[in-house]
């Protein structure tokens, strides 16, 4: 990928002045490090095991895994497991094959391209909450342009905010709405780095568009779309902003994910250790991302 | 030489496509804005007014009104930008020696954790780390939101720094090391230099990232730190919705985004992937 370095072979000397500043380098970002990582987590851990909250006076003391007990072996955490779980899936369903659909069309590099690459782009890094908040005005059930769309066009009205289902389809809308243009974006790269070669082979071999897409294009792809969808995964078990603001896990607790869960056990209901006991495990869920993650980054 | 017939069906066919998930991906945004400079009656009637009707600052007028919109807007500006030197000054230092190669101590364990931070669900931090900063008094502090904002986002800092500076020949440090310059001075006097449009990008990231940030503030902003995402995200709670000011207020948030997305886009597309896709 780039010129490869020398290897340094130091002497005690130079290995002061070479690898010494070169630890230096990295001290900055150590602190920041375990000042918002290590000590968290060290403390998280510590925090599940005891009884600790904002509303108890007196001192936190041990009571071992009772809060997993309590928190995590329960049906609330169960359902906002699936719920997470809902919201991942279907997200992935909708978004790969769109996002992959689109790129294909840009790929094509047909005049104009670049005007609908740039609007197509747009979503993606707007303020999710700012986004939440024109979504809920569009989903009004009343007044909003949605409903009003849906209405002249005859079909059956949706109870967006309403009900579970509404709620569900509300969130993956949204969601999906800033994550398109994001995988959109990753295999249309994915896409310009493929070898011409076995697509010219294929026209002369007379393959339609259809089956050079399913035979050559999509396994040269499966590495990006596997690296897509781990992240939107992970993305998926962090996605609190736009649940917050569009039903804040309503109605009741149908769309309450586990990062929402977590937040209310944490700061609404002020249990401390619970929500630490949740953290503990979500974060644990996520194990075989890290490894993943960080052989693909190392490769 | 025209196209064939069906090449032609084809090309209208990806056109149709392109142009209905463009207004699928505009009309919110264009909706937003001109819902924010409608009189109420304007906003609400049905059908919707698309276009004509009298256009009015009067909301944005009531939204710099509401109380503590003005200290948002600041602290948001405050913690955006603070927070995004930091993390690019850090992050680049941090950058260099991984991304020439070079073995040092800690070098796969700070990997590791950049890739941790990366994924872990922010909320899982945030509960220890309220407890934390209570504690010790680092509650409702900008300088609290800054570093932990920086934390947050340093993955992307780092990742996206390598990156650049491994497109810089390394021949041209060697010119410096024989010159007895010590390696911050040809960081900082050679690499980074060259490397400017590629810190000019990370910059550009980093700030949108912390100024869209959310949870990290809802945790451990006060009254007086609170940043405009969450400001905006209390004109929903009440059991009347203010429409007008809510659009008004979304659209103050989305401008600056909005814009960059436009003029910064090859920065901010060169960024998003990295880290994750090799080039």
């Amino acid at each position: 990928m780039t010129a490869e370095t020398k290897p340094l072979r130091p002497t005690a000397r130079m290995w002061a002045r070479t690898k010494l500043p070169l630890v230096a380098f990295t001290l900055p970002a150590w602190g920041l490090v375990v000042a918002v990582l290590a000590i968290p987590i060290v403390s998280a851990v510590s925090l599940s095991v005891q009884n600790q909250s904002l509303d108890l006076f007196g001192p936190a003391t041990y009571v071992g895994f009772a809060n997993f007990r309590t928190d995590v072996l329960t049906s609330a955490f169960v359902h906002s497991l699936v719920v997470t779980a809902i919201f991942i899936t279907i997200g992935l369903l909708v978004q790969i094959p769109v996002g992959l659909w689109l790129a294909t069309i840009l790929h094509r590099e047909l005049r104009g391209t670049r005007f609908f690459r740039s609007a197509l782009l747009m979503p993606m890094l707007l303020t999710p909450v700012a986004v939440g908040l024109m979504w809920r005005f569009m989903f009004n059930s009343d007044l909003g342009v949605i409903d009003w769309f849906i209405r002249s066009t005859g079909l059956t009205q949706v109870d967006w905010l309403g009900s579970a289902n509404g709620g569900f389809a509300s969130i993956l809308i949204v969601n999906s709405w800033q994550n398109v243009p994001f995988v959109m974006l990753f295999m249309l790269a994915g896409l310009q780095a493929l070898p011409k070669e076995p697509f010219e082979a294929a026209e002369v071999d007379g393959a339609g568009g259809w089956q050079s897409f399913r035979y050559i294009t999509l396994p040269l792809l499966r590495p990006v779309l596997l690296i897509v969808t781990m992240i939107m995964i992970v993305e998926g078990f962090k996605l609190f902003d736009i649940v917050y603001v569009i039903t804040n896990g309503g109605p009741g607790t149908a769309t309450q994910n586990l990062s929402l869960l977590d937040y209310r056990v944490g700061f609404t209901f002020l249990a401390t250790s619970r929500g630490a006991a949740i953290g503990v495990v979500m974060a644990l869920m996520l194990t075989p991302a890290y490894i993943l993650w960080t052989r693909a980054t190392r490769e | 030489m025209s196209p064939r017939p069906l090449t032609r069906l084809r090309h209208a066919g990806s056109y149709f496509v392109l142009a209905v998930a463009t207004i699928i991906a505009l009309f919110p945004i264009f909706w937003t804005m001109s819902t924010s400079l409608k009189q109420i009656v304007d906003a609400l009637s049905i059908p919707p007014k698309f276009i004509g009707f009298h256009p009015t600052l009067h909301n944005y007028s009531r939204l710099f009104h509401t109380p503590g919109f003005g200290t948002a807007y600041v602290t948001t500006l405050e913690v955006t930008l603070g927070s995004a030197l930091l993390t690019v000054v850090v992050g680049s230092l941090a950058a260099y020696p991984i991304a020439r190669r070079w073995r040092f101590l800690g070098r796969r364990p700070l990997e590791a954790s950049l890739v941790i931070i990366r994924a872990i669900p922010p909320i899982v931090l945030m509960v220890p780390l309220f407890n934390l900063v209570i504690n010790h008094g680092l509650y409702d502090e900008p300088l609290t939101l800054i570093v932990v904002y920086s934390a947050f986002n340093l993955p992307f800092a780092v990742w996206m720094m390598v990156s650049f500076i491994q497109q810089i020949p390394y021949e041209l440090e060697e010119s410096g090391e024989v010159d007895g310059a010590s390696r911050l001075r040809i960081l900082v006097h050679l690499v980074l230099p060259l490397a400017a449009p590629g810190l000019a990008a990370t910059t550009i990231l980093i700030s949108l990232i912390a100024w869209n940030e959310f949870l990290i503030p809802l945790v451990l902003a006060g009254n007086s730190t609170r940043t405009l995402p969450l400001l905006i995200s209390t004109f929903v709670q009440s059991r009347t919705i203010d429409w007008g000011v809510m659009t008004a207020g979304a659209t103050i948030t989305i401008l600056p985004i909005a814009i960059l997305t436009v003029f910064a886009q090859r920065s901010l597309v060169s960024g998003l992937g990295l880290g994750a896709v090799k080039e």
